[in-house]
């Protein structure tokens, strides 16, 4: 499941221009219906065309909507964005609803180019107190102490070995002396 | 008429005949030749393309796009360039009308829209960046009013098909032109204080992800830390060496800690003694201005609701220099 005999480009999400950070700007600059007056493929445009058009760019005042009708050919959409990317959908045999679905897709989309997004989250600061480096948390008494050294030459957290604690539990079960009786 | 075709195909399945890949795939091997002989491809203005925009349509989606109510004409007069009204005027004289256009150029609206963008920047950095001396503030003045930034700016806000020009492709000036045109057109239309929001969504938000020590650095900080913990009364900053490994080697690493009557304020690392007693004085200082790199998050949009009366008392308000710089004058920032 390696990422090299894929054509689809990898990375992390991101936005044009910091959108959304300030004001949110719909990224969909226009979008180019071009559609047959008598072909039977080009129903669906068509009949969207006559109910909810009107209603799309109303709800997105800042999308340009071009209609073409070009004779004989199939019908498709073509929408550009900010950014300059281009997106081109064949909507040949498409139903109203298809198109108006399609539509909403171009609307919401960045021109950022399809890509498997690595991570749902990004941060230019993975790291607020400072990397770790072997000098974190480092006791500065090191730098005058002489080697070896009675704590700093034992390991740190050493917990009682095995021996001590059997020790500890010999003591416990020994029997103290009974007091002696007063003569 | 050129043609223009998409780049990005949403893909279907889609049954071609045989001969239409090998067929394509020629006429792709012949168009690149012919391009890396003619050095790159062509390209063309989109008002040459079949389906050219209509420009009043376009001008409509522009201002709601962003949100902003123009003054139609004066938006238009922003976006005309003075190059533009004289290759009309030259190619109506060459026709024979000798008509003198009435077409106002972007010009004076440029100059008047660079001084708010920069009167806003500076409002929006000293009241974010309270503790900043003014030399930082101006760095990140200079890189925020830019071409390059400006011209990014100007170019994801669509500004690239609206641009009456003459020059194509567009100049990175005639970008930045137009974005000042832009601005000052806005303050005329709905007032100054949605200029002021515009820039800072705009404008003001490539500040982010930014770091702002790339920008600028005292060019001597360890005198300048003397200076300042004179001012205030404070003991000599004492440099000591902290922790030290590999000292012959390449890869040397020593760390220099900053102290001021035995209180330690911050410590560097450096490759040699010198850099990393300039990078612990540098580190003194970033604290001291509080711009270390576990500052606080920049405000944007919607949070600057609360200091956007402070923003605009600071626009003509420069901070501290360094040379004058001491913390008891400064606040820290509230946001």
């Amino acid at each position: 499941m390696s990422n090299k005999h894929l054509f689809l480009p990898s990375g992390f999400i991101r936005t044009p221009l910091q959108n959304g950070l300030g004001r949110y700007i719909p990224q969909l600059q226009r979008i180019t219906l071009k559609f047959c007056k008598n072909h039977g493929g080009s129903r669906g445009v068509r009949d969207f065309i006559e109910t909810d058009l009107m209603e799309f760019a109303k709800t997105n005042p800042g999308t340009v909507v071009y209609l073409k009708p070009r004779r004989h050919r199939y019908p498709c959409m073509v929408a550009e964005y900010l950014n300059g990317e281009r997106e081109y959908l064949s909507c040949h045999e498409f139903s109203r609803a298809e198109i108006q679905k399609w539509l909403s897709y171009m609307c919401t989309r960045s021109g950022i180019p399809v890509m498997r997004f690595r991570k749902y989250q990004h941060t230019d600061y993975p790291s607020i107190q400072g990397v770790w480096n072997p000098f974190t948390h480092q006791a500065p008494e090191i730098n005058v102490a002489q080697f070896p050294h009675e704590i700093l030459s034992k390991p740190v957290n050493n917990g009682p070995t095995a021996t001590d604690q059997l020790i500890e539990i010999f003591k416990k079960t020994q029997i103290k002396d009974p007091v002696k009786p007063e003569h | 008429m050129n043609e223009l075709s998409a780049i990005n195909v949403i893909s279907k399945r889609n049954f071609k005949p045989r001969w239409v890949a090998p067929t394509l795939r020629e006429i792709k091997r012949r168009k690149d030749v012919e391009d890396d002989r003619n050095g790159g491809p062509k390209i063309f203005h989109r008002s040459t393309f079949l389906e050219w925009l209509n420009y009043d349509a376009e001008i409509f989606a522009f201002s709601n796009r962003l949100g902003e109510k123009f003054n139609e004409a004066t938006l238009r007069t922003a976006l005309t360039h003075k190059s533009y009204v004289e290759r009309e005027t030259a190619r109506l004289s060459d026709i024979g009308v000798d008509s003198y256009l009435q077409i106002q150029n972007n010009e004076e609206l440029a100059v008047a829209g660079g001084a708010l963008i920069s009167k806003f920047t500076n409002g929006y950095l000293r009241a974010v960046f309270t503790r900043v001396p003014e030399e930082l503030i101006m760095a990140m003045h200079d890189f925020l009013t830019s071409t390059s930034n400006l011209e990014i700016v100007g170019k994801h806000i669509g500004l690239g098909d609206l641009m009456l020009c003459s020059d194509f492709p567009c100049e990175s000036e005639t970008y930045v032109k137009s974005l000042k045109a832009v601005v000052a057109a806005l303050a005329e239309s709905s007032g100054e204080e949605r200029a002021r929001i515009f820039v800072q969504d705009l404008v003001v938000t490539q500040l982010y992800g930014l770091d702002i020590n790339e920008l600028w650095n005292p060019a001597d900080p360890v005198g300048n830390l003397t200076d300042i913990l004179k001012r205030e009364g404070k003991a000599e900053p004492e440099f000591r060496l902290i922790k030290h490994s590999g000292q012959n080697s390449v890869l040397a690493v020593y760390y220099v800690g900053v102290y001021s009557d035995k209180n330690f304020i911050a410590e560097g690392a450096g490759e040699s003694l010198e850099i990393a007693k300039e990078m612990a004085a540098r580190e003194a200082l970033k604290q001291l201005f509080h711009t270390e790199d576990s500052m606080k998050a920049l405000p944007f949009g919607r949070q600057l609701k609360n200091i956007q009366s402070k923003i605009v008392q600071l626009e003509n308000q420069p901070n501290l220099p360094l040379s004058k710089w001491i913390s008891e004058k400064v606040t820290s920032a509230v946001h």
